[in-house]
């Protein structure tokens, strides 16, 4: 084959420009870190790239979504464990008074801090967190319990169809799993317990000691209903841990196989880079040694 | 017997010839990096033996040579090559302006990133989920405004740049077929001036060169067939003749006459298709379809970027990504829309009554209309007057509807993993909006990849051809050089055989006849 002058400068030219091409190549992968800057440079890991980006956008939700979970689980725990030591201390005062020892008075006493308790369990009640009642299911603008003689709680709890509605303040914790956020407001403050709470305080107000037998068995009622929910509740915290356990460990496993999938290998992209150097160092040497001379430069 | 003068005469056309040869010699130097030049050489043939036959030729003991003469002047050049190249070249003319047409695509698309269609995608859906957690929370609220707009601005914004990029592709395809009628109008003019230099006997090397550059140039653009009728008249059998131009399609057979013996037929691309799409294309006064011109180079490919109509729909590649942003705009809020009007809003809530809001709306019509939709997405006024319009709560009855209640906007967030038959095609083909695109954009990126590799493929195989046809064509100066010592060192012999002569002369003029002087 001829080879001519015009066809080496040409061919080292082009040499050149492949050799520029590969390391504008290796300086993209290196100067962001990815193997592609083109879904074309590698169409399945562009598309795989998607699919674990929405994977891990939707498992950093999920996870933000727990933290709403244990704020809501949280206070719940907190107002259920002071309601139980409200009645506790209720239960406490209904034995001692129904003492035949007392007089009007004492009992009279004993009626005004039931009654402070009672105002307690009303301001229970109506916790709110950020602004929401966290009692009253998914009502959570509204108090679930208005101040009165009894206490009065709002119809859509003392009415089982409407109670139904409102009992799911429910959370996504995982693709279509949702955990219950709220206790059942019905069974947490119901009105048979502020109905209870206000009866020991009238028959220790009207001194009629009699009565308190059977509220006392009202109440250790309604005090069993309070712990069967709280144990309900940590029953689901229980499950919301388990849920955030996994969360954390997919999260995990979603940077590894996004990371996997289009990051570069830093230590394989160097050494590549530093033979496309040297390729590149001798390309231009010998391009510069085969094209100067010619004939020309040995004829007299 | 020859007569005196002979041996002059012979080194006298020995000079002449070398001379020539030297001339061209000086020419290859000097055209040495002129594009499409070829090298020429000078054909030396030994001119006519003395004594030529006949009856009153002389007696002598055989035939004498009687020096050289340069035949002709030609072109070191392979035809068969030429017609390799151009059949390489015109793939790479069509693979390298396709895959220039799906890089500016992906780039426009931009994914994967943290700000493609996707991404967005996904952070609307976060924000749904953040509102979802704490429907009262206004923040989330507003924010799950934003998002949607993002949303919707970058469908418009992806929807308005495939647009403008395919109006830019639109002149290219008008610069292109002016181009292609003005390599034509050249290569008619070169016709002419060989027609009219052939029949005296020449061969016009430069206006041969000219005329394969150019159709070199047409070779990239269009798929052509050369072949060459001779003129009668005193031609050179070594004559190329008039170069007849066909276009052809990429089995070889004829399409139309690009150009002939009674000279060029104008080529016209018409946009005569559904939505400006290009659907003819005519020949002077033949006129093909282009879905029936399977033709490759540059023209084919910057048509299908730019579209065409194809069963009465106009295809192409910008014209098919905007169509499937389009049907993913439309399912994705229709459906978004049919979720929304059933939820209750914190107004309806507090109204007590239940009102139909769109999420969505499209900003050219009231009711949302698919073709272009795209581009046309907006956020419906009603969402945008007030954050309470955003259905939260589910259920039935409005009265009971609370507003801490986020089934409505978990069923919005839904919408999104939700599987529609985005493609609406014969088939029912289920797939939810991330998958969907993620298909789309695969797809996008296999035919690009497709389109670099077989870029890459014929610029490897055009180069290879190149590179035959220059270890033929192309000048050596080192060649030159030796065959420049060579022509001189022959033509120096030549002059001191003229010499050597005077000197036999004079011997005989002056020297002989006087013995004994």
């Amino acid at each position: 084959m001829r080879i001519t002058q015009s066809m080496l400068a040409s061919n080292s030219l082009r040499h050149l420009s492949n050799s520029y091409l590969k390391m504008g190549k290796y300086q993209d992968q290196l100067s962001t870190g990815k193997k592609i800057t083109k879904p074309s440079d590698d169409p399945v890991v562009a598309m795989k790239g998607m699919f674990y980006r929405s994977d891990l956008t939707g498992v950093d939700q999920y996870k933000r979504n727990t933290s709403e979970m244990h704020l809501w689980m949280d206070n719940s725990e907190a107002g259920l464990e002071q309601a139980n030591s409200a009645l506790q201390r209720i239960r406490e005062l209904v034995v001692g008074g129904n003492n035949g020892t007392l007089s009007p008075t004492d009992r009279q006493a004993i009626a005004s801090e039931v009654e402070q308790l009672k105002q307690d369990l009303v301001k229970t009640a109506n916790t709110q967190v950020a602004g929401r009642y966290i009692f009253h299911g998914t009502d959570v603008l509204n108090p679930p319990v208005a101040d009165g003689t009894p206490p009065v709680v709002a119809t859509n709890i003392t009415d089982s169809a409407q109670l139904k509605v409102i009992d799911n303040y429910q959370v996504e914790v995982a693709n279509g799993v949702y955990l219950k956020a709220n206790v059942n407001p019905g069974n947490a403050f119901s009105q048979e317990l502020f109905t209870t709470v206000d009866n020991i305080q009238k028959a220790l107000a009207n001194n009629t000691p009699s009565n308190l037998d059977s509220l006392l068995g009202e109440l250790d009622n309604e005090m069993s209903i309070i712990s069967s929910e709280r144990s309900e509740l940590g029953a689901r915290s229980n499950r919301l841990d388990m849920v955030e356990n996994r969360i954390d460990q997919q999260e995990v496993l979603a940077n590894q196989v996004l990371s996997d999938n289009e990051d570069a290998d830093i230590e394989k992209v160097i050494m590549d880079m530093t033979t496309q150097e040297s390729v590149h160092r001798a390309a231009l040497s010998v391009g510069s040694r085969i094209i100067q001379p010619t004939l020309m430069d040995f004829l007299r | 017997m020859g007569s005196t003068f002979m041996g002059l005469e012979t080194a006298r056309r020995g000079m002449l010839a070398q001379q020539s040869a030297l001339y061209t010699t000086g020419q290859n130097v000097a055209n040495a990096s002129t594009p499409g030049y070829s090298r020429q050489r000078v054909n030396f043939a030994q001119t006519e033996a003395y004594p030529s036959i006949g009856i009153d030729r002389e007696q002598i003991p055989g035939q004498m040579g009687t020096g050289v003469k340069a035949g002709s002047i030609q072109r070191v050049r392979e035809s068969f090559l030429d017609v390799q190249y151009r059949g390489e070249n015109n793939k790479l003319g069509y693979w390298q302006t396709r895959s220039d047409a799906m890089s500016k695509l992906e780039s426009i698309m931009n994914e994967p990133s943290d700000s493609g269609l996707a991404s967005t995608m996904d952070q609307f859906w976060q924000s749904l989920q953040d509102l979802a957690v704490d429907p009262t929370n206004n923040g989330a609220r507003s924010v799950v405004r934003q998002r949607g707009e993002a949303v919707v601005d970058t469908f418009n914004y992806l929807s308005n740049s495939l647009s403008s990029i395919q109006k830019d592709q639109k002149s290219q395809v008008d610069v292109t077929v002016k181009e292609v009628n003005s390599i034509l109008y050249q290569i008619n003019k070169v016709n002419e001036q060989i027609g009219s230099v052939e029949p005296h006997g020449y061969l016009p090397n430069d206006l041969y060169d000219e005329r394969d550059r150019l159709i070199d140039q047409l070779s990239s653009i269009v798929n052509i067939n050369v072949s060459y009728t001779k003129k009668a008249g005193n031609t050179d059998p070594k004559a190329e003749g008039q170069a007849v131009i066909k276009l052809v399609d990429d089995n070889g057979s004829e399409l139309g006459i690009l150009l002939g013996d009674s000279g060029m037929n104008e080529l016209k691309v018409k946009d005569d298709g559904v939505d400006q799409s290009i659907k003819t294309i005519s020949l002077g006064n033949q006129s093909i379809d282009f879905t029936k011109m399977n033709s490759s180079g540059k023209l084919k490919a910057l048509i299908e970027a730019y579209g065409y109509e194809e069963n009465g729909k106009a295809a192409g590649v910008y014209n098919d990504m905007l169509s499937e942003l389009d049907r993913l705009a439309y399912t994705f809020a229709t459906k978004f829309n049919e979720v929304h009007q059933n939820g209750f809003s914190p107004n309806e809530i507090k109204n007590k009554a239940s009102d139909s809001i769109d999420f969505f709306a499209d900003s050219g019509n009231a009711a949302i209309a698919q073709v272009g939709f795209a581009s046309r997405i907006i956020i419906s006024d009603d969402i945008k007057e007030s954050l309470d319009n955003i259905a939260t709560a589910g259920g039935t009855n409005v009265a009971e509807a609370t507003i801490g209640d986020a089934t409505n906007v978990r069923a919005l967030a839904n919408v999104i993993n939700e599987k529609f038959d985005y493609k609406s095609g014969a088939t029912v083909e289920l797939a939810d909006f991330r998958t969907y695109y993620q298909n789309v954009i695969g797809a996008m990126a296999v035919t690009s990849q497709q389109a670099e590799r077989l870029t890459s493929n014929s610029t490897f195989l055009q180069q290879a051809v190149d590179e035959k046809r220059q270890s033929v064509s192309s000048v050596s100066l080192d060649e030159e050089m030796t065959n420049m010592i060579q022509f001189q060192h022959a033509y120096n012999a030549s002059a001191r055989m003229i010499t050597m002569q005077d000197e036999l002369l004079d011997k005989i003029i002056n020297g002989m006849g006087t013995g004994g002087r």
